[in-house]
């Protein structure tokens, strides 16, 4: 069996996400489950442009998980949507 | 901008178990004309007398030489004017007066007039320079003893440096490890090998080194007062901050392209922005996730760039913080200290400020001091030049 590609997290520190909650998930190694941490592979990002896409539905913070944009994030969110990317 | 940048700062130690001065050190500057005048005076004795004649002789030799004022006749005012010990029944206070002026070339002169002082020690680069001074004779009526002014004319190009310093400096060690001191010849060469080793050492670091060691050489009880003030001529070390994109996207490039002539450090505020430069330059972008805290995003790393931050906040932050003039070490490790520590470091700083609004930050559920960038950059200004003196100016784009 192959190794399995790490899933990849891009965390948004605009001003905008930051602090509309992106300070929180910055502290991913506190909150994330060790094994889905070692699941994934996770960096920062000047910005997403979430904030100024008017067609998007969701408000920041936004998260990128494999290409995906997400908003509305949350510490809980994200333990739920990265455990089910890892485990996937 | 000036393109000569004139450092000065002194250090000093009081005679051991004193807990005020007889040597007294001015500085100021004039807007209007650039003129800089340094003073520095030895009062006759020790502690609050001492402190009393200092400032007074400092005080006045200061005034007057803003003023067009000969100088023959300003040195006498002083001497007149200086009220008598009543141990030693003489009035007497020693100063040292560098004038400094810019002509339009650019170059800095010094009208420099010592009395009694120990003699001003020039350096070019790590060379000492020795010059000859006129000799002016007082003359006073009343004298106690011969009053004789040295005065010199210098020119000072960049790369040199100026020592002044009170006879606590050239006397130090009397007695102790020197049997006459560390002497003229003992300072110029500490000063020389201090310099060789590094040759940009700032004013700051040169003063203090010269007094912390006359201070060792009198086994750290200062016999007397002991001051030394530096004065250093230099390239002024600038600084480019660029924050927001600008307002149309096809100045992006005209933006870019300032960023990457620009001679000096360069600091990209702003998320969007640093995403400009890096598709341009095609370069990437890499957030640094070990350097935030709670009220600051974190830093990014761009080649080329020495310092990327976030926006608003980290800048609104920034102004805060040179507004109540806190120490770059109690700040915790994020993009604020380090923006602090390169605007400390510098002595220009240019802002480029791009004026494109950003819709997402007039979002009324986000905080009150994210305001206008403009405005922002208006308080950051001022407490540079109010608080640190710096030189800024501003261009919008």
């Amino acid at each position: 069996m192959g190794k399995k590609e790490k899933v990849s997290v891009r965390i948004c520190v605009g001003t905008a996400c930051f602090v509309q909650g992106g300070a929180d998930l910055l502290l991913y190694q506190d909150f994330l489950d060790p094994v889905v941490l070692a699941g994934c592979d996770i960096h920062g990002i000047s910005c997403i442009s979430g904030c100024k896409d008017d067609t998007m539905a969701v408000r920041p913070p936004y998260i990128e998980i494999d290409g995906k944009v997400f908003g509305e994030m949350t510490q809980d969110k994200l333990c739920k949507l990265l455990r089910e990317a890892v485990h996937a | 901008m000036n393109d000569v940048f004139i450092d000065v700062d002194y250090a000093q130690i009081y005679k051991h178990g004193q807990k005020i001065g007889g040597d007294v050190f001015l500085l100021s500057r004039q807007d209007a004309s650039g003129q800089i005048v340094c003073t520095l005076s030895d009062g006759l004795g020790s502690g609050v007398k001492a402190n009393v004649l200092a400032s007074l002789t400092a005080r006045m030799a200061h005034k007057l030489s803003f003023s067009p004022m000969d100088l023959t006749r300003s040195a006498k005012i002083i001497m007149n004017t200086l009220p008598v010990c009543k141990e030693r029944k003489i009035s007497y206070a020693t100063f040292t007066i560098a004038d400094l002026r810019r002509n339009n070339a650019g170059e800095v002169l010094v009208n420099l007039v010592e009395y009694d002082n120990p003699s001003a020690l020039m350096f070019q680069g790590g060379v000492p320079v020795r010059w000859e001074r006129e000799k002016i004779d007082l003359k006073r009526d009343g004298a106690f003893k011969r009053e004789v002014l040295g005065h010199s004319f210098l020119k000072l190009p960049i790369g040199s440096r100026l020592l002044i310093f009170s006879d606590g400096v050239t006397q130090a060690g009397m007695g102790k490890s020197l049997p006459l001191g560390w002497r003229l010849d003992g300072v110029r060469s500490f000063a020389q090998k201090l310099i060789e080793r590094n040759p940009d050492i700032s004013s700051h670091d040169l003063a203090r080194d010269v007094v912390a060691h006359a201070h060792t050489l009198d086994r750290l009880t200062a016999k007397d007062d002991i001051t030394c003030m530096v004065l250093y001529v230099r390239k002024p070390r600038r600084t480019l901050v660029v924050t927001g994109p600008p307002f149309k996207k096809e100045q992006d490039c005209v933006l870019v392209e300032k960023i990457r002539s620009f001679e000096g450090k360069r600091i990209v505020s702003g998320g969007t922005t640093a995403q400009i430069v890096s598709r341009i330059l095609n370069r990437p972008l890499k957030v640094d996730m070990s350097c935030w805290s709670p009220q600051v995003p974190p830093c990014s790393k761009m080649e080329g760039l020495d310092l990327v931050t976030e926006g608003m906040l980290t800048l609104s932050k920034v102004a805060t913080v040179l507004e109540q003039k806190r120490q770059a070490y109690t700040l915790p490790n994020d993009a604020v200290k380090k923006f602090i520590q390169v605007m400390q470091e510098s002595d220009q700083v240019h802002f480029i400020v791009g004026t494109k609004i950003n819709e997402a930050h007039q979002d009324p559920s986000i905080p009150v001091e994210i305001g206008i960038r403009r405005t922002l950059i208006c308080r950051l200004q001022r407490a540079l030049e109010d608080n640190y003196l710096k030189e800024t100016s501003l261009e919008y784009i």
